[in-house]
């Protein structure tokens, strides 16, 4: 089953089209990586299905209603957004910029109610930042930030949460940290994970489902197993990947990889 | 989910404000050609005073002293808002040259309109408010960068170029006036506080009773703007619909004051910056510390253009622009957007 839809998407950033008619569902419940070379669309995709973006033709619904027509704080409700590298103002302390993942539910001046509190817990508590509560998130780690972040996502309460390269800035244990926690989140509450992510073996490793993108076009949608092959990977990213069997995890993995076109691989020494 | 420490704190420096700005209230009010000594102005002020102290503290020296402190407040709030919505700690209503464009518009009311004395004084914020908003929005859109957005250098050099542009104007228009027209102008442009009648209260007061309630409403809102579009978006605001409001507002409020005022720059950037050192980027926590400072610097600066030469005075907007300017530069080199 898919809730989230996009049929016949055109986006542009100002007069310059990125993609066009294009076709995608995101499939419920379940983890979405959406990969392809630098400048292929994947943001760009990213951002207008979750309404950041506006679209220029086509229509995006959730549970059937178009989202781009919707009240914006409805939408909220339902999804929730990590952008990439976002930035937050100086001094602000973790637990407060959990509380405003709570904005969506508020009215008036926004005093959060007993709900809101327990819900701002809780969401500490999931992403193993509750002793962080008090904390200037701009004293923190790369990778504690991302948790604040997420925890904000996780407050909003929604079935969905989109993530627009959560790993990027991470030292590779704290990325692993980061996927790992999505997943759980995934697999403990059910959540539709939709993620934009630069490494291919990571994306394989923790995600159900793949959307693989080159020049604006979806070149596979699908269960990884099912699309993911080496003449994808050639296809989409210009490289010769040998494919083998993750001893870890018994899904496919890249072991080694070159250039298709040899030639940008030497350097030539005069 | 704001420490309870932190609230006390704010608690604290928002009473020791009060406990200052009483004093500079008093300061202010005591002194000036006609010295009120201390126990005469406190009988007065629970209305056991002389005939002579009642006239001169509650006809002349209590509406006046009301619209410096009203201005303060106003012009500190707005400032707050325009940085927190155009994310430049830099701006403000008199670099923005939102000021000038009041002034400006001023100029050019009196130099066509047929200025009703009776009206004239519930006439000219709104006046301002025309003027200032108009140049609020050509600020935006020069400075708007396709692609990058709003960049809060570009937006301070627009400003400062537009806000010499329309003085520029107005001082060229005041080649048409009579004498008391351009000292009034000038005196205005100066920032000299000439508004000293209730009915200039009267005038000014609900623009503050209903535009500063309205932005404390907005707080929260205001915090989610202060971290970043995307994140506001995400959050369910319509975010190009709040800002503007916000904006057309602030600008509302900086031109108000300016009205009655004069053209008075710097409250609006050191007020917020103070509150915000002591209780960081919340804006219900910092918000009523700005109002405070505001009133105190503005109370401060021209209780001492009053005071400090034996001949004449100095305009409260030129004392303020000499404390001001030095703070400017110290913000811009830690702002480094220059």
């Amino acid at each position: 089953m898919n809730r989230l839809t996009g049929r016949n998407l055109t986006i542009a950033y100002g007069n310059k089209i990125i993609i066009e008619n294009l076709d995608i569902g995101i499939p419920d419940k379940k983890i979405t990586s959406i990969i392809g070379p630098n400048g292929c669309g994947k943001s760009t995709l990213l951002k207008a299905l979750c309404r950041l973006l506006p679209i220029k033709k086509g229509k995006i619904a959730l549970d059937g209603t178009d989202i781009n027509k919707s009240a914006s704080k409805e939408i909220a409700k339902k999804i929730a957004i990590l952008p990439q590298s976002p930035e937050v103002a100086d001094g602000l302390t973790v637990g407060e910029l959990v509380s405003y993942g709570r904005y969506p539910y508020q009215k008036g001046f926004g005093r959060l109610v007993p709900e809101d509190v327990e819900v701002i817990d809780w969401a500490l508590q999931v992403t193993g930042i509750t002793e962080f509560k008090h904390r200037i998130i701009n004293d923190l780690s790369g990778g504690q930030k991302q948790r604040v972040w997420i925890a904000m996502a996780l407050a909003q309460k929604t079935d969905i949460i989109f993530l627009d390269e959560p790993t990027t800035f991470l030292d590779i244990a704290h990325q692993l940290e980061i996927l790992e926690l999505i997943k759980e989140l995934n697999q403990k509450q059910q959540t539709t994970i939709v993620m934009v992510l630069h490494d291919i073996n990571q994306a394989i490793r923790f995600s159900d489902y793949m959307i693989t993108m080159k020049d604006g076009e979806v070149i596979t949608q699908g269960n990884i197993p099912e699309v993911l092959s080496s003449q994808l990977l050639a296809e989409v990213f210009q490289i010769d990947a040998e494919l083998m069997q993750d001893k870890l995890t018994g899904k496919p993995m890249i072991a080694n990889y070159q250039l298709v076109n040899r030639k940008y691989s030497k350097v030539e020494i005069k | 989910m704001i420490d309870s420490k932190l609230k006390r704190k704010q608690i604290i420096v928002c009473s020791v404000l009060l406990v200052l700005l009483f004093l500079a209230v008093t300061w202010s009010i005591t002194s000036g050609e006609y010295k009120m000594d201390l126990s005469a102005y406190l009988k007065t002020l629970i209305g056991q005073g002389e005939f002579k102290d009642n006239l001169i503290l509650m006809e002349f020296r209590m509406p006046r002293m009301l619209i410096t402190l009203l201005a303060g407040m106003a012009l500190s709030m707005s400032g707050a808002i325009i940085q927190s919505i155009t994310k430049n700690p830099l701006a403000e209503s008199g670099i923005l040259g939102i000021n000038a464009g009041g002034g400006f518009a001023i100029t050019v009311f009196i130099v066509i309109g047929q200025v009703n004395p009776n009206t004239f004084i519930y006439v000219l914020p709104l006046i301002s408010a025309a003027g200032g908003i108009l140049t609020a929005l050509l600020i935006f859109l020069f400075s708007y960068n396709k692609g990058k957005g709003i960049s809060p250098a570009n937006m301070v050099l627009i400003g400062v170029g537009l806000s010499a542009a329309l003085s520029g104007g107005s001082i060229t228009m005041m080649r048409k006036f009579n004498e008391d027209q351009a000292e009034f102008i000038a005196a205005w442009m100066a920032g000299n506080i000439w508004g000293d009648e209730w009915s200039f209260v009267l005038a000014f007061l609900p623009w503050i009773l209903i535009i500063i309630p309205f932005l404390f409403f907005k707080s929260s809102s205001l915090n989610i703007i202060n971290t970043n579009d995307q994140t506001a978006k995400s959050l369910g605001m319509n975010l190009d619909k709040e800002r503007l409001i916000l904006l057309i507002i602030s600008v509302i409020l900086s031109s108000v004051a300016v009205a009655v005022v004069g053209s008075i720059g710097f409250i609006g950037l050191m007020g917020p910056h103070i509150a915000k050192s002591f209780v960081g980027p919340r804006h219900q926590l910092f918000m009523p510390i700005a109002l405070l400072t505001g009133a105190f610097l503005l109370v401060i600066a021209d209780t001492i253009g009053q005071t400090v030469l034996s001949i004449g005075t100095i305009p409260a907007g030129i004392v303020v622009a000499i404390i001001g300017a030095p703070y400017f530069l110290y913000l811009m080199y830690k702002t480094n957007s220059i």
